[in-house]
């Protein structure tokens, strides 16, 4: 009995360390990139950082504006939730309700395996096949917002789609029910009982998505362009965040390099706010439902 | 006898390559040359393991200044110092640094570009192939990023002479990190044109891209020896004097002219010297 107790508690002291790793490993790289960014802040004002175009880490008079690649990741994730939002809805709504068994099962397999394709592969399909759809379809060079924003819009696609689905069914049977028998149609159903109910989480993956997207690296720069210039348009070329830091981190030195991580920090910001949000749509969610279903 | 001769300078050579140096040297100069620097110290080093070699990249012209003024004993340079630079010191050619310009064979037009022509593409001068004699289709210029070695040295040799020293490439053109990703985006974009390493051309070649002759001059190893292909240039290493047989400078530049060495020059995507 003992023992028992003993190896109960060794097992409950393990799997805590094992919960306080990924705390303290969260904790420690929040820690280095603001000792190895915040430096930068000492010789570059940050309103300067962040509110200034001109990126030019090696000139003779360095500049270290990251404005135009906040943009370009903005504009980048805008674009591409514009995309994939109506389209994600629509599976997901698709497979909690409309789709019999078979083509639901089918259909989720191939979600779930878009959702493992490495990044650097859509970068490759996307040099392949969506540079050269987006300059015909849209003039330029190919390489630019428009085709960043599809295929960031794919990869995004599997979150939207299983939250969605998944906050669909886990709205309580007798609301469906309830407004079926009050006369409505399926659709009216799904459209004004079903959908709202489940906003919150549906939300919730919408914005899941969008850090998805906003700290995607490999696929945008293989078609976004690259150029360090402010978008000039939906062809024309952006540069992200992500993009920025992978580009130079394998030369800078100095103050570039610090400029680096203090764009890392940026990333981590927004990354931050984003996940906020969505701990605090899920909360709602929760209670919502609950709320609901205790009425 | 002849036979001993040989024999006698091969025992000696290999005396010279196994010789032990030890002791802190600083070299320094061109940031072009630092990565076979960077290579061939770390190689040297380890075959010394008493010796500390450092290299600070300021560039050819900082490094020569270091040299005669007697702070390093050894500088990289990419720049062709004239005898009246030099100021005695003595210039041994290690490797030699040309760029293919490359462009995809739809939307462009041309097989033969002018040197100016070709500045004016890259200052953002000339937007359409059709100022140029070739398609009516806008030019994709695609370059490389701000820290490549590349990038300065195709400024350098094609942007400096009309537009001045400080490198000012036209903003609107696609960014990327390796020649191998300038030739995939070359490849798969009507109207593009790109610059790589003249070693990488030829797979550029290979996979259906036009490699441009610069003034009617192909880009051949052959041509750049002649010094007739014009974005090429020697890289050197420069000493303050002869180089004296037992010193380390003399050692380490036996070694980058050693096939080890001349294989490091290789992997840095510059050209071997040619085989005499």
């Amino acid at each position: 009995m003992r023992r028992r107790k003993i190896l109960e508690g060794a097992v409950e002291a393990t799997l805590f360390a094992a919960a306080l790793l990924s705390v303290v490993t969260v904790v420690f790289i929040t820690a280095f990139l603001f000792q190895r960014g915040s430096p930068l802040f000492e010789k570059v004002p940050v309103l300067e950082f962040l509110f200034s175009s001109r990126w030019e880490p090696t000139a003779e008079n360095p500049g270290y504006g990251i404005l135009s690649f906040i943009l370009g990741s903005f504009l980048v994730t805008g674009l591409a939730l514009l995309i994939a939002v109506p389209a994600g809805l629509a599976v997901g709504i698709y497979l909690a309700e409309l789709s019999d068994g078979r083509s639901a099962r089918f259909i989720r397999s191939a979600v779930e395996l878009l959702a493992g394709i490495p990044s650097v592969v859509y970068g490759l399909f996307g040099i392949a096949v969506i540079s050269a759809v987006s300059r015909t379809l849209f003039g330029g060079s190919g390489y630019g917002a428009l085709s960043a924003a599809m295929i960031l819009a794919i990869m995004t696609l599997p979150t939207i789609i299983s939250v969605t689905e998944v906050s669909l069914r886990a709205i309580p049977r007798e609301l469906k029910e309830g407004s079926l028998a009050l006369g409505a149609t399926h659709w009216q159903t799904i459209t004004r009982v079903l959908v709202p109910a489940a906003r919150s989480g549906i939300l919730a993956g919408v914005i899941l998505g969008m850090g998805r997207a906003i700290g995607e690296t490999m696929a945008v720069l293989m078609v976004g362009g690259n150029a360090p210039i402010m978008p000039s348009g939906l062809n024309g070329m952006v540069r992200t965040l992500t993009m920025n830091i992978i580009t130079d981190m394998s030369y800078a030195t100095g103050d570039h390099l610090t400029s680096l991580f203090a764009t890392g920090m940026v990333l981590f910001a927004f990354i931050l706010v984003l996940n906020l949000v969505v701990q605090l749509a899920l909360k709602k969610s929760i209670s919502d439902l609950e709320g609901k279903s205790g009425e | 006898m002849k036979r001993i001769v040989i024999a006698t300078l091969a025992l000696v050579a290999a005396a010279g390559a196994y010789a032990q140096y030890s002791g802190s040297y600083t070299f320094g100069g061109s940031t072009t040359v630092a990565p076979i620097a960077y290579a061939a110290i770390e190689r040297f080093q380890k075959e010394n393991p008493g010796l500390k070699i450092s290299y600070e990249a300021v560039g050819s012209g900082g490094g020569l200044k270091a040299l005669l003024a007697g702070q390093i004993s050894l500088s990289g340079s990419s720049a062709d110092f004239s005898a009246d630079q030099l100021k005695g010191a003595v210039a041994t050619p290690i490797a030699l640094d040309g760029l293919s310009v490359i462009v995809n064979k739809k939307g462009t037009g041309i097989k033969n570009i002018s040197m100016e022509d070709l500045a004016r593409i890259y200052h953002g001068d000339v937007t359409n192939w059709k100022q140029l004699g070739g398609a009516n289709a806008p030019i994709v210029v695609v370059n490389r990023d701000e820290s490549s070695g590349t990038y300065a040295a195709f400024w350098e040799l094609v942007c400096q002479k009309p537009f001045g020293k400080a490198i000012a490439y036209t903003k609107n053109a696609i960014v990327t990190k390796e020649n191998g990703e300038v030739a995939v985006k070359v490849l798969a974009t009507p109207g593009a044109i790109g610059y790589v390493g003249m070693a990488f051309a030829q797979e550029v070649i290979k996979a259906g891209g036009l490699e441009l002759s610069i003034d009617k001059v192909m880009p051949t190893t052959a041509n750049v020896v002649a010094k007739k292909y014009p974005i090429s240039r020697y890289l050197y290493i420069v000493t303050k004097s002869q180089p004296v047989e037992g010193t380390v400078e003399k050692a380490f530049i036996d070694y980058i002219l050693s096939p080890m060495g001349q294989a490091i020059v290789k992997s840095a995507d510059y050209i071997p010297l040619p085989k005499k």
